[in-house]
């Protein structure tokens, strides 16, 4: 397996587990401090993540192929 | 006869000559999709933006675990789709087509969850240790009703939407019609898939954590 196959499916693996961190956070922050500006929040962290390391939003502006 | 040929020759060469190089072809793509995702949240914007006004800091009865579960489905879905589109980009046929199996498996899953458990189309009841599965919400509910059926319906057809189009993708990549040069009908898919969760990412909250319920 060549190096960069192997460091894209680690990124996919951390994101998901990164993800997977935020979404248990978010049901303690409902249950417990039931914050609604808090929740709104986590979910902007998690949208970005998800934009960013699976969307790869950056490929609009980046100059490259596939 | 020779002067046909000719003809014909110089004609594919203009033909050519005016087509769009792929890099090229390739960014407007990602462009359009992006502008037609961008234009999607004003539909979403607007279920999300009624979510609050109707019910302000208060939300209806429902399971706790069935949102969860739903939830955490389609996270690993769009993690799956995330790995059959790095299998495409770098020639892993097997890992390309067998992610994009389990990510429409897992999106159908979801499907189901909301469609059966959350929406409980079927008028059953039960519990699994302790925990209420069905659903009892009715779209006639009131605000309540019609705000869910109208945010959780609009995402379900997106969800049939992408499932669909992945299974367009692992069809066309099992007749081996992608390469890790020419791909955009992969990541075109993974692209619109993960922007169903990122929407999901926000109803969540919006619909089983946010306000109290009632």
């Amino acid at each position: 397996m060549s190096e960069k196959r192997a460091a894209a499916y680690r990124l996919g693996l951390i994101t998901l587990l990164i993800l997977a961190v935020l979404t248990i956070a978010e049901f303690y922050v409902a249950v417990a401090l039931e914050s609604i500006v808090l929740l709104f929040i986590i979910a902007l962290v998690k949208a970005a993540i998800i934009i960013q390391n699976f969307m790869h939003v950056t490929r609009l502006w980046r100059e490259e192929s596939h | 006869m020779s002067a046909v040929t000719t003809h014909a020759h110089d004609s594919h060469a203009e033909a050519h000559d005016h087509e769009v190089p792929y890099e090229v072809q390739l960014k407007s793509n990602r462009l359009g999709l992006w502008l037609f995702l961008f234009s999607e949240i004003f539909l979403f914007g607007a279920l999300f933006v009624t979510r609050f006004v109707l019910w302000g800091n208060t939300r209806p009865e429902l399971s706790q675990e069935v949102g969860l579960f739903a939830t955490s489905i389609l996270l690993f879905s769009s993690y799956f789709m995330y790995r059959s589109e790095v299998g495409a980009a770098h020639g892993d046929q097997k890992t390309f087509l067998r992610s994009a199996l389990i990510a429409a498996g897992l999106g159908l899953l979801f499907l189901l969850s909301v469609i059966v458990l959350e929406w409980n189309v079927f008028g059953l009841s039960g519990e699994i240790a302790g925990i209420e599965i069905f659903g009892h919400l009715k779209p006639s509910d009131g605000v309540y009703g019609g705000v869910f059926f109208a945010m959780t319906g609009m995402h379900a057809l997106h969800v049939i939407s992408g499932v669909f189009l992945i299974l367009v993708i692992w069809w066309n990549g099992r007749k081996r019609r992608f390469t890790p040069e020419r791909h955009w009908g992969v990541e075109g898919t993974a692209i619109y898939w993960h922007y169903v969760d990122v929407v999901w990412i926000f109803f969540y909250p919006a619909l089983y954590l946010m306000g109290q319920p009632v």
